[in-house]
């Protein structure tokens, strides 16, 4: 279980790093944003198969604190990173047929 | 020990994370952005360093004590759950105490709001009925009620939710109970500020906060593992999730019942659940 453990330990780090830098770049009134962040969606998809694919505690633990800190950005920013990264993580796993979360 | 330890942690992030998920999709319902995810959890522990302050109205060794066996009850839910995987009814009782010590915490703080929380919270104990009956229920079909056996018995003749369904639905609905901004949780109607929390602030609030996300843990954990049979770590994940998703929408599209109708709507739906798996264990549909 301690693998898990630090999952959620990096993930929840990875968040609030990403709420932290997000208002820091973008400090006004909320705004549901449209435009797709490439680096962003980048960092998200190596976060994401990192996360779910890699079958190493550690490389795992990377990919979840990328994950978060994108996932993790303040409402509105990262939803559509999110969501392409998850996806392609889905879709990498299924064509490795690597185990879930080792 | 360090079982135990990692396994508290685990309850309270995921707990907490999925407690911020619950809040996102009940905004996203309202149109709202809501907060982001993680921010139950940041709440959670910015309250562990502010400042405490202590109302002259409170029963003080009283009102700081009962926030500790608040959070020891819910560590004692994950030491039977997930680390021991032991017996069904200690989890009962470490929910029936619990409600007692959401009573005695509106209680000890002097307050109106709270000691209206308080009476409140001897009226909503009328989840515990259906809770006590879907425990018997899954005893009767299983002959067991050690969580591992259970999961052992599911791993031969499948998930309990196919055989006993309207048992998990008497389960589900003291989760629906038990999550923010329920239609049934009337001992933190707004009307009553926080309820039992009303006067609890600082690091009593952090504990409290602590041991709702592991609560909420707790409970999901016990539902996905009664009924859902044997599940890895994703089919947990997956399942907290869809179930802090579905909550969430319920939640937000049904206003707050008073008292006296969320007492009889949970005696209702218990009941006619109650009825209906009997006649299935009892006229053979369940084997």
């Amino acid at each position: 279980m301690l693998n898990y453990m630090i999952y959620l330990i990096t993930f929840a780090a990875g968040s609030i790093l990403g709420l932290l830098y997000s208002y820091k770049q973008h400090g006004e009134p909320f705004v549901a944003v449209t435009k797709f962040n490439v680096p962003f969606a980048l960092v998200s998809i190596v976060g994401w198969v990192l996360g779910f694919c890699s079958g190493n505690v550690i490389l795992s633990a990377i990919g979840f604190l990328l994950a978060g800190f994108v996932m993790g950005e303040r409402p509105g920013y990262g939803r559509k990173e999110t969501a392409v990264g998850l996806i392609i993580a889905i879709i990498v796993y299924v064509l490795l047929k690597r185990p879930l979360l080792m | 020990m360090a079982e135990i330890l990692i396994q508290v942690i685990i309850a309270f992030l995921a707990g907490s994370l999925l407690l911020g998920l619950h809040r996102k999709v009940m905004a996203r319902v309202q149109k709202r952005p809501g907060p982001p995810i993680v921010q139950q959890l940041i709440h959670s522990l910015k309250f562990f360093f502010k400042e405490t302050a202590f109302p002259k109205t409170v029963s003080k060794v009283f009102y700081i004590g009962i926030v500790f066996i608040l959070a020891l009850i819910w560590v004692v839910g994950v030491i039977v759950g997930p680390v021991a995987k032991d017996s069904l009814l200690i989890l009962f009782g470490v929910y029936a105490v619990y409600k007692i010590v959401e009573h005695n915490s509106g209680s000890s703080s002097g307050s109106p709001y709270g000691k209206l929380s308080c009476v409140r919270a001897v009226l909503s104990a009328a989840t515990e009925l259906p809770l006590f009956a879907a425990i018997v229920f899954v005893y009767l079909v299983t002959g067991t009620m050690n969580i591992g056996e259970i999961i052992t018995y599911q791993s031969v003749h499948g998930p309990l939710i196919y055989s006993i369904p309207l048992a998990a639905l008497m389960f589900f609905m003291l989760i629906i109970t038990k999550s923010p901004y329920s239609p049934f949780a009337i001992t933190k109607d707004k009307v009553l500020i926080s309820g039992f929390e009303t006067e609890h602030f600082g690091f009593l609030r952090g504990f409290m906060l602590f041991s709702e996300a592991i609560a909420w843990y707790v409970l999901l954990w016990v539902f996905l593992t009664i009924f859902f049979g044997p599940l890895n770590a994703v089919g947990y994940l997956i399942g907290m999730i869809v179930i802090s998703f579905v909550t969430g929408f319920i939640n937000a599209t049904t206003p707050l019942l008073s008292p006296n109708h969320s007492v009889m709507t949970q005696i209702t739906i218990g009941a006619i659940c109650f009825a209906g798996t009997a006649l299935m264990i009892f006229t053979g549909v369940v084997a």
